[in-house]
């Protein structure tokens, strides 16, 4: 008898603290401006929660936790109980237990913020969960200060819906989208991108944080591959990626290099995995002396690569992809970390290398300082669904005049969200841009 | 249209640059300094385990756990950073052409390399500090030949499976994190010190503390050996006072004095032979079969997970 009272009053306080729940998340994801019916949902239900919380990492991890912590239970209903096996899981439910309970005070501590209340009530969370999450969602004074962006409601700035044609010399860009399956959501990264560079021109590649400037480039070399056609001098960078890649030279922000190599060596290994097996090893010898001579490298050619002070350092790792004399060759933010005069030593480089017929694309956060050697700027930006778009293509000139703006910093602060310190106003020039490309396309 | 077929460096021509760049970081990068490492290791575990290494069973059981603890920690030590700490570079370079295989094979290459020199730098150490190797030998004239083949063995699979985890994570603080781990893993699952229950006892035959505690008790000639220390708890029990007198150190000195202790001994350990220890050449080639194939897996994974290294986030 007084077993079975504790088995209902177990059973019945665990019942109970789950409609208290239902309801609570229920009422809470009402005010987040998340789908009320997601509160019935097992999983879905604390990942939503996590996004009313702003914390949708830590809503990923306790829903994939919270998913093995399920299969862990269901496999222990199945084993025999005095089996060594139900030990082991039931040690990796205390840990998961553990794990849950860590995750479940980050979303607390989240929602807490985003509903401006005390840090304290997370205490309240974990001791009275269903309670609390009643009082949160029925209460009026408990109100979010952001609801969850709705990604999905926002259809984003309309599209341009032409092409760019393909040029039999120079880079053809058609990116219809790049879209990635986030944790059971479609995102779209990239949408309507098209423009054609020619060879010789030196392009800036402008945007504020998350606007796909790195995913573009992505994109356009092939590395991740978009619902695109890429054209260099007409040939398919996407079927040929396995040859082309030599083609295109990606140097990355960091300079990613080991410290203990010598400038040479690291230029001769460099040489080895980037130009052809069957090029002589003259040929090979004098391309390496011809490009520490092009990036000033030659009188520290001996040296280890940790000595080099930051500009060298960066000549090096620019070097590193030059060395296979590619067509299109980008750089992501080549002038982070160095002043002013070796920057714009930096920038002179790349214009006498674009100067020989080379496509250079350059991302660069402060690009006022060297604009007069750019050709072009391709402006990117976030539009209203968190997609990055053409907000402008063409000369630098052209891009002050359709702007209205005087410099790049402050095109960059027309395009940024309001909520980033900007004026919001991407969805207009991404728009704007698409009319007048339809106008030149007639 | 120009259709350019160019060929570029192969898998086996990477091997070779990579090869180049793991030497020159030996050299230059103190990869060098788990050399001294090892013989310190060695030292430690020699001076005080290595008067009763393959002399007695007791001796030799320790001594070999402590040698196979040796070469694990050794091996984990080699190889638990190496690719997790350059991991960015290495997808530069996947971006650039590079072959994962080529670089793990590179890798493979050069942690055999150190792997020997630091087997032969335990067998030195362990001569000096007056070890005394088993006289029978399975497969060569020198029996520590053999037993330098399964310390190799031991430590190479053990750098592999280093390999294999620093191929996995992707910060070198993850990597050290979870070395001990892995560790404790391999010293309370050999199955071979510690005693372990019969249905967690299949757990040990994926550890390659093992497969290298069995090998070396087997080289070493365990069965042949005597047990000390049924002897060892008579001598502290000399002192115990039955009805006025000490019987049992009466017996001691008696057995001393007809010079039975040693028979005793030998005696003792006949009636606790372990036919898994037995010297044989099946079983030092089962071993070294399995630290291989463990070898080969761990490789085989490290290459698999770092093929996805362009998915890292940027």
């Amino acid at each position: 008898m007084e077993g079975m009272t504790v088995y209902l009053f177990t059973y019945g306080y665990r019942l109970l603290k789950e409609i208290l729940l239902l309801i609570g998340y229920f009422m809470i994801f009402g005010k987040c401006g998340a789908k009320r019916y997601k509160a019935f949902i097992p999983f879905v239900k604390e990942y939503t929660l996590s996004l009313c919380a702003d914390r949708e990492k830590d809503g990923r991890a306790y829903t994939v936790f919270s998913g093995l912590q399920l299969i862990i239970n269901v496999f222990a209903a199945f084993i025999p109980k005095e089996s060594m096996f139900v030990r082991v899981l039931g040690v990796c439910d205390i840990i998961l237990t553990v794990t849950l309970l860590v995750y479940g005070i980050r979303i607390y501590l989240g929602l807490a913020e985003v509903f401006k209340r005390s840090k304290k009530w997370v205490v309240l969370f974990i001791l009275f969960e269903g309670v609390i999450c009643l009082i949160w969602g029925f209460s009026s004074k408990f109100v979010p200060y952001k609801k969850i962006d709705s990604i999905s409601k926002n259809s984003g700035a309309a599209v341009s819906g032409v092409s760019a044609d393909t040029i039999s010399s120079g880079l053809s860009v058609n990116i219809t989208y790049r879209r990635v399956i986030d944790f059971f959501r479609k995102r779209y990264l990239l949408k309507d991108i098209h423009l054609n560079i020619p060879k010789g021109h030196l392009v800036l590649l402008l945007g504020g944080s998350g606007a796909g400037k790195t995913t573009f480039v992505n994109a356009v070399t092939g590395y991740e591959k978009a619902n695109a056609d890429i054209r260099l001098d007409e040939r398919d960078i996407y079927k040929d990626y396995k040859n082309m890649k030599y083609d295109v030279g990606f140097v990355p922000q960091q300079d990613l290099m080991r410290e203990n190599d010598t400038v040479l060596l690291t230029l001769q290994d460099a040489a080895s995995l980037r130009l052809p097996s069957d090029i002589s090893f003259r040929n090979r010898k004098g391309r390496i002396s011809e490009v520490l001579d092009i990036f000033g490298l030659t009188a520290i050619k001996s040296s280890l690569v940790e000595k080099l002070s930051g500009g060298q350092k960066k000549r090096l790792s620019i070097a590193m992809e030059y060395i296979s004399n590619p067509t299109l060759f980008i750089l992501d933010e080549p002038d982070s970390g160095l002043d002013g005069v070796v920057a714009r030593n930096l920038f002179e480089k790349l214009r006498e290398i674009a100067n020989t017929g080379k496509i250079v694309i350059v991302i660069t956060h402060t690009p006022d300082r060297v604009i007069d050697l750019f050709d072009d700027v391709i402006v990117l930006a976030k539009d209203r669904s968190r997609t990055g778009r053409l907000a402008f293509y063409g000369p630098v000139k052209e891009a002050y005049d359709f702007f209205q703006k005087k410099s790049m910093e402050e095109i960059l602060l027309s395009i940024n969200q309001q909520d980033e310190g900007g004026e919001g106003r991407a969805d207009e020039f991404v728009e704007k841009y698409a009319e007048l490309l339809k106008r030149k396309v007639g | 249209m120009q259709d350019k077929k160019v060929r570029h460096k192969g898998r086996l021509a990477q091997i070779f640059i990579y090869l180049g760049k793991l030497f020159r970081m030996f050299i230059f990068q103190n990869d060098w300094k788990v050399l001294p490492m090892a013989a310190i290791i060695a030292g430690m575990v020699s001076f005080v385990l290595g008067s009763s290494l393959f002399k007695t069973m007791e001796g030799t059981k320790m001594g070999t756990f402590a040698l196979t603890c040796v070469c694990i920690w050794n091996g984990f030590f080699n190889s638990i950073q190496v690719v997790c700490r350059e991991r960015p570079i290495v997808k530069r370079e996947h971006r650039s052409g590079l072959h994962i295989s080529s670089y793990i094979a590179a890798h493979m290459i050069y942690q055999a390399f150190l792997c020997l020199s630091q087997t032969v730098i335990i067998i030195l150490i362990c001569k000096i500090v007056g070890v005394a190797f088993p006289e029978k030998s399975m497969f060569f004239e020198w029996s520590i030949i053999d037993i330098g083949i399964s310390l190799f063995l031991i430590t190479y699979s053990a750098d592999m499976m280093a390999l294999m985890v620093s191929s996995i994570v992707r910060s070198t603080t993850t990597a050290m994190t979870l070395m001990p781990f892995l560790l404790i893993f391999q010293l309370v699952f050999s199955g071979g010190f510690f005693n372990l229950p019969d249905n967690v006892l299949p757990i040990s035959n994926i550890t390659i503390s093992k497969w290298g505690l069995t090998v070396l008790c087997s080289q070493g000639d365990y069965n042949s050996l005597p047990m000390v220390s049924i002897w060892n708890n008579m001598v502290k029990l000399k002192n115990v006072e039955i009805g006025g007198e000490k019987p049992i150190k009466d017996l001691l000195i008696e057995v001393e004095k007809e010079g039975y202790n040693e028979w005793i001994m030998k005696q003792c350990g006949n009636q606790n032979q372990d036919p898994k220890y037995a010297f044989s050449a099946d079983i030092i080639l089962n071993c070294w079969k399995y630290l291989i194939l463990f070898t080969i897996c761990y490789a085989m994974i490290a290459v698999i997970f770092l093929e996805f290294i362009d998915l890292d986030k940027r």
